[in-house]
């Protein structure tokens, strides 16, 4: 312990000062390299050999997909074309952006402070709060999907507010679900951090929102892009609410997909190749999201210098 | 207190609105959707399942079909879809809970009897019928699932789908078979000429695997032996005609050996896909649905369509009654709380009416219901099987507990497949199962209003 | 702007020495996690607390979640089916009789059981996958973007299209059966029979081990520089450092994912039923099927309800033992400030 105290005294700012460098990444590292490349490898071929396959289907007739081949006989990109009159996948990645992506924002936003209270301070109640945000994980979707739809079509009629089919009421379903995860993310993420700075701050005269703002929300950028990732998921995969209070035109796009590839198995051939393909378009954009996201999930090592 | 309530809700509300429309950064038009508000005349809302199958067709006649009716009343009429028989039981159910929801609702035959039970659907009445352009007008069988009996009447007859089977020419031929068997026992002889395991060949193409399809096979040979599976409010799904039924399906696999053992595995489309490579002499259980798939496969010039078996063997017992197939495709229902009854009822007369039906048979292979638009029409193509099926269909039992029936006799399947993958169903494991079978559908009965 | 959020290194540097609570020991005083001084910093504040922050979640949650969640009990209450949905409100008053029904009639402890049981298989493997693919990226290479962004694509891909994709490779005539098949090995139906069980263990272990990592990878960020420097210091060995250094950080972020994950996994509808379909094969007749399928094709809406809350008893009563075994929900008995 006294170790670590003295080489934090005489260390510590040089690695800091130059984070990235060589000396800190034989520092941090936990796995000698050929384990850590072995690891990846496996991992990454475990991810890619379905998702090649997909492309691959992608790219092939149905017949061809239904008859178990992996090597398309004949190609085609016909399927990346028809997906978007078939399945109607724009309306659908428009919607579901916009109600997952603010979901995921809002989420982030009430949970850092949920959590920051409940970290910080003591008060009647609140272990009981933590144990029920868990608790809440437990409730099965089929138990609330019908009493929510009737409250939600209550509402348009006794308060002449229209909930059902708006993207704001699935925005606020989604919301309320992510939210209880999306604290107890943060939860753990704050207890990770020193209070040094906030009673430093609070010395200095701020207030509770300021060290929230001030102190808090610059350190914790990695929970909480975690927290809006896990926030952002559940809006974007879910079928079960979002197919009984959509409308066509704010269909999200697991519903477009789920529409599309359940009416598909009637009688004919499942379309196996636009399935598989809109499939990849679906999924790009959450990859595409989380690649540009992911540096700002290095925090804890880089970020040493902030704290 | 109310009034806080309230209060507390709407402002919630608020928040999120302008939580979304922040975050939504500029992306109009997100709140104004759902709102409704129709000031210019009325909407006619009509819930449809989706049609991959033919999604541009189905755009292109949503909107003609709409264009036309807004000549005909001046209302806008506007089409939901939806993908399953599960989504549209959630949507309905909701629907008739809250009170709010599509006027109109496209109803499979085997569902509407559930549907009608929600009590969500009006009774159609004399005036009704009228408006509708009269009762003569349909297909008489096709209105036989429309209501519990011949005055009781809740859904529409708007597409057919008959159940047929597919055969290839070639094949039957290089077998030395002239034409299709009319008797369960006649096919299965055929169809061991026609199999020939070597090649890969077999006679017959069956999706035991499928969700939907065994029910099928159990109930029509069931009622052709003379057993009906539902009488008044007595399962009769554990007897000997229902064994009978089962054992000869399963039979077809492990004692005839006239199907490819990878058909444990199949779905409907899967066993369509084989024979559409040409490796099955018939194909049991289709319908018009294939015909795109037919037609752009190996087989397009080689096959054909026929009447499934109507009968077990030479002779029909007492009381048997020669289905073809189940009364099968789409009803449409008008939601009782729907407050646009008038338009609804224009609508149904409208798409239901000859020229209509016909256009729509071209474009999505459906049978009309209409009765002068299905007689003009058995000269067409591989469609005069299949309308000789919609004449000789028959109606499942008009029950809510018809749902469960219908599980029961698929969990049946469901649950012999590995024993049927291994090459054996046991008499003992089956009739287990039919009891279990049995007692869930007896209970359904008991519970049925 | 009196309130600094920089301050000054040495300033900072000496609050961190002086002012550490315990923090997991190096490799060899390992295990003495819980021996540090109760200092004046480890007390929650009571002063000043600004509780409104809960309101909005609060809100929210008896909202949407509350709210319906006690209809949902009161209509198990009621012989709610197809009969009575309409007038849901005045359907007979049945008391506990769909719970009877559901706990003697329906088989729904074996559906808890297979429940319960592939959901902590899937979760044990699933574990150690996700740790190590988080420790394995934590440490910037060349590419490490990309394989992060690769991790993540089996948890995007929404439900039903990881069921759809595997059912096509997992069907009998589909590429893993000929794959296996070409391999001299033939073990029978995947999607029917015996097999289906580790079929779904399987796949839920494909799509839901980036879960895992995700956590995993944030807890890992909260460990600090100077543990690493203070262990290559000491010239651990990098297992030793993994087990007594790094992964008592990861105690909080995993048992929370754990807990998580299994919930998960058990609540999980979409996947067994894309997979095999309805009816289930009895091998994976799990909760949900069987909720599905009472309340969705028997139309039995206040059995299927019965059947929900009962299961969501049955899973609340070892979550809160568990809860209570990790102490997950208070940070100030959990080794130091973990």
């Amino acid at each position: 312990m006294s170790t670590s105290a003295a080489t934090l005294a005489t260390k510590a700012p040089t690695a800091v000062e130059r984070p990235g460098s060589r000396q800190q990444r034989e520092v941090t590292r936990l796995l000698p390299g050929w384990l850590l490349t072995a690891i990846a490898v496996v991992l990454c071929a475990a991810v890619l050999i379905p998702i090649v396959y997909i492309f691959l289907a992608s790219l092939n007739t149905d017949i061809g997909v239904a008859s178990g081949e992996i090597w398309p006989s004949s190609w085609t990109i016909d399927n990346y074309v028809n997906i978007w009159s078939s399945v109607g996948l724009a309306n659908g990645l428009t919607n579901s952006l916009i109600v997952a992506g603010s979901t995921a924002i809002v989420s982030a936003a009430f949970s850092i402070g949920t959590a920051f209270v409940l970290v910080r301070y003591q008060f009647r109640g609140r272990r009981t709060i933590l144990r029920a945000l868990l608790g809440l994980q437990s409730v099965p979707g089929t138990l609330i999907v019908l009493p929510l739809f009737v409250l939600f079509s209550s509402s348009a009629t006794y308060l002449g507010l229209q909930v059902i089919g708006t993207r704001w009421g699935l925005f606020i379903t989604y919301l309320t679900f992510s939210l209880p995860f999306s604290t107890w993310v943060m939860v753990t993420y704050l207890r990770g951090l020193p209070k040094e700075l906030e009673e430093a701050a609070r010395i200095d005269g701020a207030t509770n929102l300021g060290v929230l703002t001030k102190i808090i929300l610059p350190l914790s950028w990695p929970g909480l892009i975690v927290s809006a990732i896990f926030a952002f998921l559940p809006g974007w995969n879910d079928v079960l609410f979002a197919s009984v209070m959509t409308r066509p035109d704010t269909q999200t796009a697991a519903v477009a997909l789920q529409v599309f590839a359940s009416s598909s198995e009637g009688g004919a051939i499942p379309l196996y190749g636009q399935m598989m393909a809109a499939s990849l378009v679906c999924a790009a954009p959450v990859v595409l999201i989380y690649m540009f996201f992911q540096k700002y999930l290095v925090g804890g090592l880089t970020s040493g210098g902030v704290k | 207190m109310r009034f806080g309530k309230k209060a507390v809700l709407a402002s919630i509300a608020t928040a999120a609105a302008l939580a979304l429309s922040a975050c939504g950064g500029g992306t109009s038009g997100g709140s104004s959707s759902g709102g409704a508000v129709n000031g210019a005349g009325k909407t006619l809302n009509v819930f449809v399942g989706k049609n991959t199958t033919y999604p541009q067709q189905q755009q292109q006649w949503f909107t003609d079909t709409a264009a036309a009716f807004k000549k005909a009343t001046g209302a806008d009429l506007k089409f939901e879809t939806f993908a399953s028989g599960n989504d549209e039981l959630t949507k309905i159910q909701t629907s008739a809970v809250s009170g709010q929801g599509p006027d109109i609702y496209s109803l499979g035959t085997t569902f509407t009897p559930t549907a009608v039970a929600t009590g969500a659907f009006a009774q159609l009445g004399d005036d009704d019928w009228k408006a509708l352009g009269g009762k003569d007008k349909f297909n008489q069988a096709a209105l036989g699932i429309s209501g519990p009996d011949q005055n009781k009447l809740y859904a529409v007859p708007f597409a057919s789908r008959p159940f047929v089977m597919a055969y290839n020419k070639e094949l039957l031929q290089a077998a030395g078979i002239d034409k299709p068997a009319t008797t369960w026992t006649g096919l299965v002889e055929q169809a061991k000429k026609a199999t020939d395991a070597s090649k890969g060949q077999y006679g017959m193409a069956i999706a035991y695997k499928d969700n939907y399809d065994p029910w099928k096979y159990i109930w029509a040979m069931s009622e052709q032996s003379g057993n009906k599976l539902v009488d008044g409010k007595t399962a009769n799904v554990n007897n000997d005609a229902v064994t009978k039924a089962y054992q000869t399906y399963f039979g077809w696999l492990t004692k005839d050996k006239v199907v490819d053992p990878a058909s444990v595995g199949w779905t409907n489309s899967q066993a369509l896909a084989n024979f559409a490579s040409g490796k099955a002499a018939f194909f049991l259980m289709t319908s018009t649905g294939s015909l795109n798939t037919l037609n752009g496969s190996a087989i397009k010039d080689k096959y054909d369509y026929a009447l499934m078996p109507t009968q077990l063997g030479d002779s029909a017992p007492s009381g048997a009654r020669p289905v073809a197939s189940i009364l099968s495709g789409d009803n449409m229902g008008i939601a009782s709380y729907s407050k646009n009854k008038d338009l609804a009822l224009a609508f149904l007369k409208m798409v239901t009416d000859k020229d209509q039906q016909l256009s729509y048979q071209k474009t999505f292979g459906d049978l009309p219901t209409n009765s002068d638009a299905l007689s003009s029409l058995s000269s067409t193509p591989h469609m005069a099987a299949v309308t000789d099926a919609a004449a000789k269909s028959f109606a499942t039992p008009f029950t809510g507990a018809w749902a469960d029936i219908q599980l029961a006799l698929v969990n049946v399947t469901v649950q012999s497949i590995p024993d049927l993958a291994s090459g054996n169903v046991s008499d003992s494991a089956l009739s287990q199962r039919l009891q279990a079978a049995q007692n869930s559908a007896q209970q359904s009965l008991n519970r049925a209003k | 702007m009196s309130t600094a959020p920089h301050p000054a290194p040495e300033s900072r540097l000496a609050a961190r020495a002086a002012g550490r609570g315990p923090r997991p020991a190096p490799p060899p005083s390992a295990g003495g996690a819980e021996t540090g001084p109760a200092d004046k910093r480890r007390g929650l504040s009571e002063r000043n607390r600004p509780l409104w922050m809960l309101i909005p979640g609060g809100i929210l949650m008896l909202v949407v979640i509350v709210v319906p969640l006690a209809l949902g009990v009161y209509i198990s209450f009621l012989d709610l089916d197809q009969y009575t949905i309409r007038q849901w409100l005045s359907a007979p008053f049945i008391a506990f009789a769909n719970y009877v029904e559901a706990l003697t009639q329906s088989g729904i402890l074996r559906s808890v059981w297979l429940s319960v049981s592939y959901s902590a298989i899937a979760m044990a493997i699933t574990l150690p996958l996700g740790v190590a693919a988080a420790v394995a990226t934590q440490n910037k290479f060349r590419g490490r973007a990309l394989v992060r962004s690769i991790f993540l694509i089996p948890y995007v891909l929404p439900g039903f299209v990881v069921a759809t994709v595997w059912r096509t490779m997992f069907q009998p005539s589909g590429v893993i059966t000929n794959l296996l098949h070409q391999l001299g090995i033939n073990p029978g139906l995947y999607l029917n029979g015996p097999n289906t069980y580790w079929v779904l263990v399987f796949v839920q272990i494909w799509a839901s081990w980036p879960f895992i990592y995700l956590l995993a990878l944030s807890g890992l960020q909260g460990v600090d520089h100077e543990v690493h420097e203070a262990s290559a210091l000491d010239g651990a060995l990098w297992w030793t450092k993994l087990r007594y250094v790094i992964f008592p950080y990861l105690k909080g972020p995993i048992s929370l994912a754990i807990l998580i994950g299994m919930l998960h996994h058990i609540n999980n509808f979409t996947l067994p039923f894309v997979l095999f379909g309805s009816p289930a094969p009895d091998d994976v007749a799990v909760l949900p099927y069987l909720t599905y399928e009472t309340g969705f094709v028997s139309f039995r809406f206040g059995l299927s309800a019965g059947m929900a809350v009962v299961s969501l008893v049955l899973i609340l009563i070892p979550l809160f033992i568990y809860l209570r075994a990790v102490k997950l929900d208070d940070a100030e008995t959990s080794g130091g400030r973990k």
